[in-house]
């Protein structure tokens, strides 16, 4: 899933300051998922927004809504109703769900609520992890399925590099495992070892965002 | 200073929602605004305590009132296992965003107990009253309860 943040509340206070009516609009999917833009999102900083803003002086009155997706127009057509009653928009959806809205209504200004961080997974209740950094050049097949550019802190295609804990942790942070320790153990532990000293062809980073914004088309589904 | 003072003479506006497996058997549930000297309780029952989100800590609140108590069973007598303590989480949570935009976590309390009567809940609402009026009447009052 796109897993995002919330901003810190005082930016989203300041960002907010002399509007007096406020659409606030979440997203069901992947942002309800890392419990930061969804329905329970949207009412959890709607009244925060409202009590602070009332502390520095200023009334809002804010609506909510939440789309089943921010990213996709169809559902972002539904605000087109509510839009007109609002001088301001704050999305609390990942950074593309935030750009379809603004693009949608471009007379409002649209604050951004989060920060979008990472493509992760839901590893515990409450703790989510980076799986996937979109690089455009899957490796997955030659490192066990554990992905050394989003999971090592250094994106080595080569590791484990000469800063792994003892405890098999990385040095960045450790909280976090070695990724290429990982990957090693479970190369041993398939008898595969040797399929890591093999020279792979470099990888292909124009792909990624390395090759400027990523455009996909299918003429098929046109 | 004869501001401040008036503020702490205010009669709080608590809701108090509690779970009803914290009643004492023969106990009714009450529900409801009750007058009581020193200030006005608002009795919610709930199913379980953790059936509480942290959002509708904060929308009362916003609302107006002064305080929101929360009764619960204790840690670990909850009828369904982790009611009370996801209570416990939730409600933190709400405190940590009240204290962020200066409200004041201690407009929120959890108490747990069993075998309560109606006396009793709003004798823990009492408790949170007095704490509460030395944080002065809500600024959100006005469109109120």
């Amino acid at each position: 899933m796109i897993v995002a943040e919330w901003k810190p509340i005082p930016e989203l206070l300041a960002s907010l300051k002399g509007h007096k009516n406020v659409l606030l609009v979440g997203c069901a999917t992947c942002v309800a998922e890392c419990a930061a833009g969804g329905e329970r999102e949207v009412l959890t900083l709607a009244p925060v927004l409202k009590m602070g803003l009332k502390d520095q002086g200023q009334e809002v009155n804010i609506i909510t809504r939440t789309l089943e997706r921010q990213c996709e127009p169809e559902f972002v057509e539904e605000l087109s109703e509510i839009a007109p009653q609002v001088d301001a928009i704050m999305s609390i959806a990942c950074g593309i769900g935030m750009q379809l809205v603004a693009e949608r209504f471009i007379d409002l200004p649209l604050y951004p609520g989060v920060n979008t961080t990472s493509l992760a997974i839901r590893e515990q209740a409450g703790l989510w992890t980076a799986r996937c950094a979109a690089c455009g050049d899957c490796m997955l097949g030659e490192t066990f399925g554990l992905c050394p550019v989003a999971r090592c802190a250094k994106s080595l295609m080569n590791g484990p590099c000469g800063g792994t804990r003892k405890d098999g942790k990385c040095e960045v942070d450790e909280n976090t495992e070695c990724i290429w320790r990982l990957i090693v153990e479970r190369a041993e532990a398939k008898g595969r070892l040797e399929d890591l000293v093999k020279v792979r062809p470099s990888k292909n980073w124009s792909n990624s965002g390395h090759g400027g914004p990523k455009r996909m088309l299918r003429e098929d589904l046109r | 200073m004869a501001a401040a003072k008036k503020d702490k003479d205010f009669s709080p506006e608590i809701v108090a929602l509690y779970c009803r497996q914290c009643l004492d058997a023969e106990e009714r549930p009450q529900e409801g605004a009750r007058q009581t000297k020193g200030f006005t309780a608002r009795l919610v029952m709930l199913p379980c305590s953790g059936k509480v989100e942290a959002y509708q800590l904060l929308k009362i609140l916003e609302q107006g009132a002064d305080g929101v108590l929360l009764v619960g069973c204790p840690e670990n007598a909850c009828r369904f296992l982790v009611g009370s303590r996801r209570a416990e989480k939730r409600l933190t949570r709400a405190g940590q965003l009240l204290d962020l935009v200066n409200m004041g976590a201690g407009r929120l309390a959890l108490k747990r107990a069993a075998d309560l009567t109606t006396a009793d809940i709003l004798a823990l609402a009492g408790q949170l009253a007095e704490q509460v009026k030395t944080l002065g009447p809500s600024p959100m009052k006005g469109d109120s309860l």
